[in-house]
C-alpha cells in the first residue's frame, strides 16, 4: 500500500464546490447575474486539485508496478476526518471475540484509481456544464438557485465517490438524489416538473431501500462498514469490507444466500438509481429539468453511481455468481429495451435520456461479466460516456435555446445552416455514441462486447489466457488462478475464490451462469449497438439535415448559441473524438484501474487477460453500427422530419415501442391504483372515523353548555338573584352543619 | 354572653336595611334607585358591624366601618359617572336596556316594551370655552397691516 502525500488535497475536492454552493445560497440576491462566478470559481479549482490528485495516483501506481512485475498492487490512501459516531465498547464487552462489533463510523475519504478517475470526471464535466449554463440559463430568474444546486451536486458527487464507508456512501447518495430531485423540478410552478421530479424521487426511493438493508445486512456480516482497515478501540485490526486484510483472504467474502442477498440489494440500488429495468422510468421524465442539469446529472455523472457501487463492491459480486450474471441481464435487457424505445421518440432530449439508459445497460451488462476487463471496460465506458452524452445532451440544449424551448424534432429541420458549431459538435457526439471508429464510444463498446464474448466463448479467449506471463496471476493469486488458467473446456473463465476452499455453499442464482445465457447477452448486445446507431443517427438527419424549418416559438432570431456556449460543446467534442483511442491505444485506463483495491481482489485479478484489440468482435460491431446508420440515412437523410415517419413500418410494435412497453401503464395499475385506493380508503376513515370521535369529544362540552346556557340572559338582576340563592345555599349549609 | 338590647336593635336594623336594599336591587330596573339599594346593603353591613363591635367591646368593627364610609364615597362618584355614561349613549336609565352580553342565540327579555327613545338629543347648555385664544377682530388686523 503506498502513501500519497498531499492528503489535505483531496479533502478541497469536495469543500470548494460546498463553498461555492453556501457563498451562492447565501449571496444570490447580492451576486445577482454574476452568481455563476463562486461555482465556476469552486468547480475549477476542485477540478484542479483532482487532476493533481490523479497524476499523484498514476505516479504511484506507476512506482508499485514497477516494483513488482505485473501484478497490479492496491493503491490507496484514506484520510479520516473525524468521527462521525462511536458506539458501543461497553455493549461488546460481554460479548466474547467481538471487538469488531463496536460500532464506529468515521468520515473517512479515500483515493485510489477509481475515484481518482471519477473525480476528475465529475468535476470536469461538471466545469463545462457550469460554463455552458452561464449562457444558457441567462435571465432565467431562478440564476442563483441553479449554480447553487450545481455545485451542492458536485460536492455530493465526489463525496459520494470519495467515501470509504458504506454509511457515508449511503448518505451522499441519497444527497445526490436530493440535488437532482431540485433540478428536475428546478421549474417548479411547471407542473410536468413537479411531477417529474417527485416520480424521480419516489422511484429511486425504491433504490434507496435496497442500498440501506444491504447496508444492514453488511454489518451483521462483516462487522465494519469501512471499506479500508481500521483498528479497534483496544488496538486489534478490523479487517475492512474492500481492505487489504480480507482482499488477500480468499474466504474473505460471504457467498450464499447471505452474499447473494447483499449483491441483489446493491443491484437494486444501482438499478435504482442509474435507471435500469425495472426501476427506469423516472430518466425519461426527468428531462423536464433544466437542459445542462440533465447533461450532467442524468447523463455523464450521477446516474454512472450505480456503476461505481457494483465496481466497487466487485469482490462481493465476485463471491456471488448468479448476483453477478443477474447483473448482466438486467444491464443487457435494459439496453436493449431501452434502444428499442429509442427509435420512435420524437423528442430529442428523451431519445438521449432512452440513450443514456442503454448505454448504462452497457456498463451493468459488461460489470457482470464478472472479469477484470468487464469491470474496466465499464468504466472506460463511463468515462467516454460522459464525454459524449454530455456533449449530445448540451447541443440539444443549444438546439432548444435557438428554438424558441422547442423540442420535438418534428417541429424542425436543416438547422445545420442555421447551427454549425452545434451541428458538428453533435456529428461527433452522435458518431462516438453509435461507436464508429476511430470516436471514444467504439473503443469502450468494443471492450465490453469483447468482455461479454469471452464469457460466451471461454474457449475461443482461451489462449490470450495462455498467453499471460506466467508470473503475473502466480503471484497475485497462486492458488486461485488455476481455474483460470487451465481453462478446461466448458469451465467459467473467473474462478470462484471461494471454490477453491471448498466450503462455499452454491447460490440461489447459479444455474443462471452458464455459457447459452452469456452467447444471448452478447448478441443483444450487438443488437443494441446496432440500434444505438440507428436511433442516433435518425435524430441528426432530423434534426440538422433536410429542407431549413424552424417553429414559431423561435420567433426571428434563430442563431448559433454564443460562445460560452459553444465552447464547451467544442472542447467535449474534442474530448469524444480523441480520448477513446488515446485510453485504448496506451491501454492506460485499464492498466491504471487494475490498481484500484476492489480489482485487486484475487478472484478478480485472476481473470486479468492482456490488452489486446478483438479484430472480429471490432468489424461485427461496426457493422451493426453501419446497418443502423444507413437505415436511418435511407429514412430520415434529407427529408423533412414532420413528414410520415418510419415506425409506420413497425405497425402494433411501433406502437408499443412509442408507448415505451407500456411501463407506466403498468405501474400505474399495479402499483400507483392500488396506493391510491388504500389512501382513499385511509382518507375516508380520517374523515369519518378519527375526525368523527375527536368532534365528538368537542361537541359533548357543547352539549353540555346547552343546559346552562339559558342562565346567561344579560340581565343584571338575574344574575344577582342567581348571587343571591348561591349566598343563601352557601349559609343553608353552614347552619346547617354547625347545627347539625 | 348574651347581646345588650342595643345590640339586638342594631342588629335588626342592619339587617332590614340589608334586606331591604336586596329587595330594591332585585325588583327595580332604574339605574340610579338600584345603585341606591346598593349603597343602602352596605349601609345595613356598616350598622351590624357597629353593633357586633359593641358586643365585642372591639373598636376594630367601628374603624372598618369609616374606611367602609371612605370607599363607598369613592364608589359612588365612579359608579354615577357609568350611569351617566350610559344615560347619555341610550337615554334611558332602565337596567334591561342592557342585555347585549346574553347568549347569542337567546331572545331578548321583555316584560313590556320600552317607551321609545326620545330622538331629540337633550340640549345642554354650553358654557363658554376658556383657556383659548379668541377669535381676532379683522377690522384691527386690517388697519394694522396698513400701519
Amino acid at each position: 500500500m503506498q502513501a500519497i502525500a498531499p492528503s489535505t488535497l483531496l479533502v478541497l475536492v469536495p469543500l470548494l464546490p460546498l463553498a461555492a454552493s453556501i457563498l451562492t445560497v447565501a449571496l444570490g440576491r447580492v451576486l445577482g447575474s454574476r452568481a455563476h462566478v463562486p461555482a465556476v470559481a469552486g468547480i475549477a479549482g476542485s477540478l484542479a486539485v483532482a487532476v493533481v490528485l490523479l497524476l499523484g495516483v498514476a505516479r504511484d501506481q506507476a512506482a508499485g508496478a514497477n516494483g513488482h512485475d505485473h501484478a497490479a498492487q492496491p493503491v490507496e490512501m484514506v484520510t479520516t476526518l473525524w468521527q462521525w459516531a462511536g458506539v458501543g465498547d461497553a455493549a461488546a464487552a460481554g460479548d466474547v471475540g467481538s471487538a469488531a462489533t463496536s460500532f464506529s463510523i468515521p468520515v473517512a475519504l479515500r483515493l485510489d484509481p477509481l475515484t481518482a478517475t471519477l473525480l476528475v470526471i465529475i468535476t470536469g464535466v461538471g466545469l463545462l456544464v457550469a460554463i455552458y449554463s452561464i449562457g444558457y440559463m441567462h435571465h432565467d430568474p431562478g440564476y442563483p438557485r441553479f449554480f447553487a444546486l450545481v455545485s451542492a451536486f458536485v460536492f455530493s458527487m465526489t463525496m459520494l465517490v470519495a467515501a470509504s464507508n458504506f454509511l457515508l456512501v449511503y448518505v451522499f447518495w441519497e444527497a445526490v438524489g436530493a440535488c437532482s430531485y431540485l433540478l428536475i423540478g428546478f421549474w417548479y410552478a411547471k407542473p410536468e416538473a413537479a411531477k417529474a421530479a417527485k416520480k424521480a424521487f419516489l422511484v429511486n426511493r425504491v433504490g434507496d431501500f435496497g442500498l440501506a438493508v444491504a447496508t444492514f445486512l453488511l454489518w451483521m456480516t462483516y462487522g465494519t462498514l469501512n471499506f479500508h482497515d481500521t483498528l479497534a478501540a483496544d488496538g486489534s485490526p478490523v479487517p475492512g469490507i474492500l481492505g487489504a486484510t480480507r482482499l488477500a483472504d480468499a474466504t474473505g467474502y460471504v457467498g450464499g444466500l447471505v452474499g447473494t442477498a447483499i449483491c441483489l440489494l446493491f443491484l437494486l440500488a444501482a438499478c435504482g438509481k442509474s435507471a435500469q429495468l425495472p426501476l427506469h422510468v423516472w430518466l425519461p421524465d426527468a428531462m423536464e429539468g433544466p437542459t445542462p442539469a440533465s447533461s450532467l446529472i442524468h447523463a455523464a455523472t450521477m446516474v454512472t453511481a450505480g456503476i461505481y457501487l457494483v465496481a466497487r463492491t466487485a469482490p462481493l459480486f465476485m463471491a456471488c455468481p448468479g448476483a453477478l450474471t443477474l447483473v448482466s441481464i438486467v444491464g443487457a435487457t435494459t439496453a436493449l429495451m431501452a434502444a428499442l424505445v429509442g427509435t420512435v421518440q420524437n423528442d430529442l432530449k428523451r431519445v438521449l435520456a432512452y440513450s443514456t439508459i442503454s448505454q448504462l445497460g452497457y456498463m451493468f451488462a459488461s460489470l457482470g461479466t464478472g472479469t477484470l476487463l468487464g469491470f474496466t471496460a465499464a468504466i472506460f465506458h463511463l468515462v467516454t460516456h460522459a464525454f459524449f452524452k454530455a456533449l449530445l445532451f448540451m447541443g440539444a440544449g443549444s438546439v432548444m435555446h435557438a428554438m424558441g424551448g422547442v423540442i420535438d424534432m418534428r417541429r424542425f429541420g436543416g438547422l445545420r445552416r442555421i447551427m454549425p458549431i452545434t451541428a458538428a459538435t453533435f456529428l461527433v457526439g452522435a458518431l462516438a455514441l453509435a461507436g464508429v471508429a476511430p470516436f471514444a464510444g467504439f473503443f469502450s463498446k468494443d471492450e465490453i462486447l469483447a468482455a461479454l464474448h469471452s464469457r460466451g466463448w471461454p474457449n475461443a479467449h482461451a489462449e490470450h489466457h495462455d498467453a499471460v506471463p506466467a508470473g503475473g496471476h502466480a503471484a497475485a493469486a497462486s492458488p486461485f488462478g488455476v481455474a483460470t488458467l487451465s481453462s478446461a473446456a466448458g469451465s467459467h473463465v473467473r474462478p470462484v475464490a471461494h471454490g477453491a476452499a471448498g466450503v462455499a455453499p452454491a447460490g440461489p442464482l447459479d444455474a443462471l451462469d452458464s455459457p447459452g445465457t452469456w452467447r444471448l447477452l452478447f448478441w443483444m448486445s450487438l443488437l443494441t449497438a446496432g440500434l444505438t446507431a440507428f436511433y442516433t443517427f435518425r435524430a441528426v438527419f432530423m434534426t440538422f439535415t433536410g429542407p431549413t424549418r424552424v417553429p414559431d416559438e423561435a420567433g426571428h432570431h434563430a442563431h448559433e448559441s454564443p460562445p460560452v456556449m459553444t465552447i464547451p460543446l467544442v472542447i467535449l467534442a474534442i474530448a469524444s473524438a480523441v480520448s477513446g483511442w488515446w485510453l485504448f491505444s496506451t491501454h492506460a485506463l485499464a492498466g491504471f484501474l487494475a490498481s484500484t483495491p476492489s480489482f485487486t481482489a484475487p478472484a478478480v485479478a485472476a481473470t486479468a487477460t492482456p490488452p489486446a484489440f478483438h479484430w472480429n468482435l471490432a468489424l461485427q460491431g461496426t457493422l451493426a453500427a453501419a446497418v443502423g446508420i444507413v437505415i436511418a440515412a435511407l429514412g430520415h437523410l434529407g427529408r423533412r422530419s414532420d413528414g410520415p415517419q418510419m415506425e409506420r413500418f413497425l405497425g402494433p410494435i411501433g406502437t408499443l415501442f412509442a408507448n415505451r412497453f407500456y411501463f407506466d401503464q403498468i405501474y400505474a395499475a399495479l402499483l400507483v391504483r392500488p396506493l391510491e385506493f388504500v389512501a382513499t380508503l385511509a382518507a375516508l376513515v380520517d374523515r369519518y372515523v378519527i375526525d368523527g370521535l375527536v368532534d365528538a369529544v368537542a361537541r359533548a362540552p357543547f352539549g353540555l353548555g346547552g343546559i346552562v346556557r339559558h342562565l346567561q340572559s344579560g340581565l343584571v338582576q338575574r344574575y344577582a338573584l342567581a348571587g343571591v340563592i348561591g349566598t343563601l345555599l352557601i349559609v343553608l349549609a353552614l347552619v346547617a352543619r354547625a347545627t347539625g | 354572653m348574651t347581646p345588650s338590647p342595643l345590640v339586638l336593635d342594631g342588629l335588626v336594623v342592619g339587617a332590614m336595611l340589608f334586606a331591604l336594599g336586596l329587595v330594591g336591587i332585585l325588583a327595580r330596573r332604574n339605574l340610579i334607585v338600584m345603585f341606591l339599594c346598593a349603597e343602602l346593603m352596605l349601609q345595613g353591613i356598616s350598622v351590624s358591624l357597629v353593633s357586633w363591635s359593641r358586643h365585642h367591646g372591639d373598636w376594630g368593627g367601628q374603624v372598618l366601618v369609616i374606611f367602609v364610609l371612605t370607599v363607598a364615597a369613592c364608589e359612588a362618584a365612579v359608579a354615577l359617572v357609568f350611569v351617566l355614561q350610559a344615560f347619555a349613549r341610550t337615554g334611558r336609565l332602565d337596567a334591561a336596556a342592557w342585555q347585549s352580553l346574553r347568549e347569542s342565540n337567546l331572545p331578548r327579555v321583555v316584560d313590556h316594551e320600552l317607551p321609545a327613545v326620545d330622538t331629540v338629543p337633550p340640549k345642554f347648555p354650553r358654557l363658554t370655552p376658556a383657556g383659548i385664544e379668541p377669535a381676532a377682530d379683522e377690522d384691527a388686523v386690517l388697519e394694522r397691516e396698513h400701519v
